[in-house]
């Protein structure tokens, strides 16, 4: 046995907090969304909605200008409808921005088989799934509920404390809508991206099971006679939820309550198979 | 607090399929190899001690510490995979630098730490280059450096000398020296026969799931019964010793080198046979050295799992 001085001494200094390292993981993971030209550009591209929502805001108080053109002033109206639109156009953009960055997210890691290299750390799996989707829920807030949130602002310093006070629900239904839109492509992303180990195949599959589920649900409700292919359809079940936090008068083939439970269960999914794919070790049989 | 890592009755499948069973061990401080063929249970034995991986059945303590507690864990374990893993993008120091504040390290000290960690590795002027572009054998040392970086008491290295040229390796295998020579357990996974017995203060052998020996290697092979010990005797006389020896039944076979000057012999019994020799040495046989020629690592190797492995 050999002899040793045992001259080991630990590292006695003071460590960060433990809830505060899956930031690390999300400033890396940003710095790369943001090395992308193609995504830089996309996320640049959602500001031009918000921004024309502004002019609009602008000009529905500003009657003499509006009168210098020729343009009735009741053309333009505020209103839950007003916000209503400016979320379904930025939910479009944030589908696509997803698609764009979600793969990228994690499916590097699992083809690199680097997964081991953040466990062995005091960092556990959900943390690494915490860091990883803040970077999508923290991208997407900036194009959705923030700006949104912004432009209600504005609206209620032109139009008074009155107007704030009689509309503050639509700015919690922003809030709410953009919140759950938010959390399934977040999961849809980084479960496909999981599952899925080239980014790029996970992207394409992305664009598929929004547009194939909602194309495939038509098929079951044509063929059976039937409104359940319309919970295979992401965008109804969202459009669904949104019309009932406006408060917009449209029909609906399934219950409000209905498109909720199957939202959720979508998030429950995509986390199942998140944490059955995100592991430090994986099996080959 | 323990000073062991301690396995007791330790087993993991996954699924159906056996990773390690009924494993019992007590490793202490210094160099300790693991040895086996593929899919011995090598790597599954890294992942349970480092908490990757959960026992299927039996405890798991490093140094005092449970193997679910990977706040407390990983204070004082760094672990290298076999995986030839790096997330995108990022330079040597980056990636060593990202990693220590996901241990913990404050931005200054985790930027201490890294360079100190590139240093011990020999890497210094390639790290700031982009690892995608480092050759098999700087990523090996890169790997070795993010388990080295935060200072670990345990180091668990999953073939570390893959890949890495002769002056590499003997680099090191000097890093690995000074970790055991301060009291720290470097636990390393090879395939390098003859590196793990210059290296290791003791091995663990590893066979389908099973732990066929453990201990260091001298005394590992002096409890293997069934193979004869073999012995290198370099001396004036070789034929006179040989019927010496064979006449008094303590060699059962006697191979006499080409030079006339020394010979190899086998003998069961290596005690009573060191005991003659001294008496013939007395008795004007000129005897040079005597040196066990099958006590390293390669010879147990063949003689606990060689024969298994031929008969798969």
């Amino acid at each position: 046995m050999a002899i040793y001085r045992r001259s080991y001494k630990p590292y006695t200094g003071t460590l960060t907090p433990a809830w505060s390292r899956w930031l690390v993981l999300f400033r890396y993971s940003r710095r790369d969304v943001f090395r992308s030209k193609v995504q830089t550009a996309l996320f640049t591209i959602c500001f031009f909605y918000p921004l024309l929502c502004l002019a609009f805001i602008y000009l529905a108080h500003n009657i003499s200008f509006l009168a210098q053109i020729g343009v009735s002033g009741d053309l333009i109206s505020i209103d839950n409808t007003f916000f209503f639109r400016l979320l379904a156009v930025q939910g479009v953009l944030a589908f696509l921005l997803t698609a764009f960055v979600g793969p990228g997210l994690i499916s590097p890691d699992l083809a690199n088989g680097a997964l081991p290299l953040y466990f062995c750390r005091p960092f556990s799996r959900a943390e690494y799934l915490v860091g990883k989707s803040s970077v999508l829920a923290i991208t997407l807030s900036q194009i959705t509920w923030i700006p949104a949130l912004i432009l209600f602002a504005i609206q209620a310093g032109f139009a008074g404390p009155r107007w704030a006070w009689n509309n503050l629900w639509i700015a919690g239904s922003l809030i709410v809508g953009s919140l759950i839109w938010i959390a399934i492509l977040s999961l849809l992303a980084m479960a496909l991206s999981a599952w899925v180990k080239w980014r790029i195949v996970a992207g394409a599959l992305l664009l598929a099971v929004m547009f194939f589920g909602a194309g495939f649900g038509q098929a079951i409700n044509a063929v059976l006679r039937t409104q359940t292919g319309y919970f295979l359809n992401l965008a109804y079940l969202m459009s669904t939820v949104w019309s009932d936090l406006f408060g917009i008068d449209s029909e609906h083939w399934i219950s409000v309550g209905d498109a909720w439970i199957a939202l959720l269960l979508y998030c429950g999914i995509c986390l199942f198979l998140l944490m059955r794919k995100v592991r430090a070790y994986e099996v080959v049989r | 607090m323990s000073d062991r890592i301690v396995f007791e009755d330790v087993s993991k499948f996954y699924g159906e399929i056996l990773g390690v069973n009924r494993v019992n061990l007590a490793i202490p401080p210094g160099i300790t190899s693991l040895v086996g063929p593929n899919g011995s249970g090598k790597t599954t034995l890294m992942n349970l001690m480092t908490g990757l991986v959960r026992p299927s059945r039996g405890k798991i303590q490093v140094l005092g510490y449970r193997t679910d507690d990977p706040e407390n864990l990983f204070k004082i374990v760094g672990y290298s995979t076999q995986f030839d893993a790096f997330p995108k993008g990022l330079t040597g120091f980056q990636f060593l630098y990202s990693y220590l504040q996901l241990s913990g390290r404050d931005s200054q000290t985790a930027e201490q730490l890294a360079w100190r960690a590139i240093e011990r590795v020999n890497l210094v002027d390639d790290a700031t280059r982009n690892i995608a572009g480092y050759s098999k054998g700087m990523r090996q040392r890169i790997r070795l450096a993010q388990a080295l970086a935060h200072d670990p008491k345990v180091l668990v290295l999953d073939e570390p000398l893959n890949g890495l040229d002769p002056l590499a390796r003997s680099e090191m295998i000097a890093v690995f020296r000074a970790a055991a020579e301060r009291g720290c357990y470097v636990i390393i996974s090879s395939h390098i026969l003859h590196e793990v017995d210059v290296i290791s203060d003791q091995v663990i052998l590893l066979s389908n799931g099973y732990v066929v020996a453990e201990g260091q290697i001298q005394n590992v092979r002096s409890e293997i019964q069934e193979h004869p010990t073999q012995i290198l005797i370099r001396c004036t006389r070789p034929r006179d010793l040989a019927a010496k020896m064979i006449e008094s039944e303590l060699a059962s076979e006697v191979t006499i080198h080409n030079d006339n000057r020394g010979l190899l012999l086998k003998t069961r019994n290596a005690d009573n046979f060191y005991l003659a020799l001294n008496q013939l040495a007395l008795n004007g046989i000129e005897i040079e050295s005597v040196t066990p020629a099958d006590d390293d690592v390669l010879s147990v190797y063949e003689y606990l799992i060689g024969n298994e492995e031929v008969a798969r």
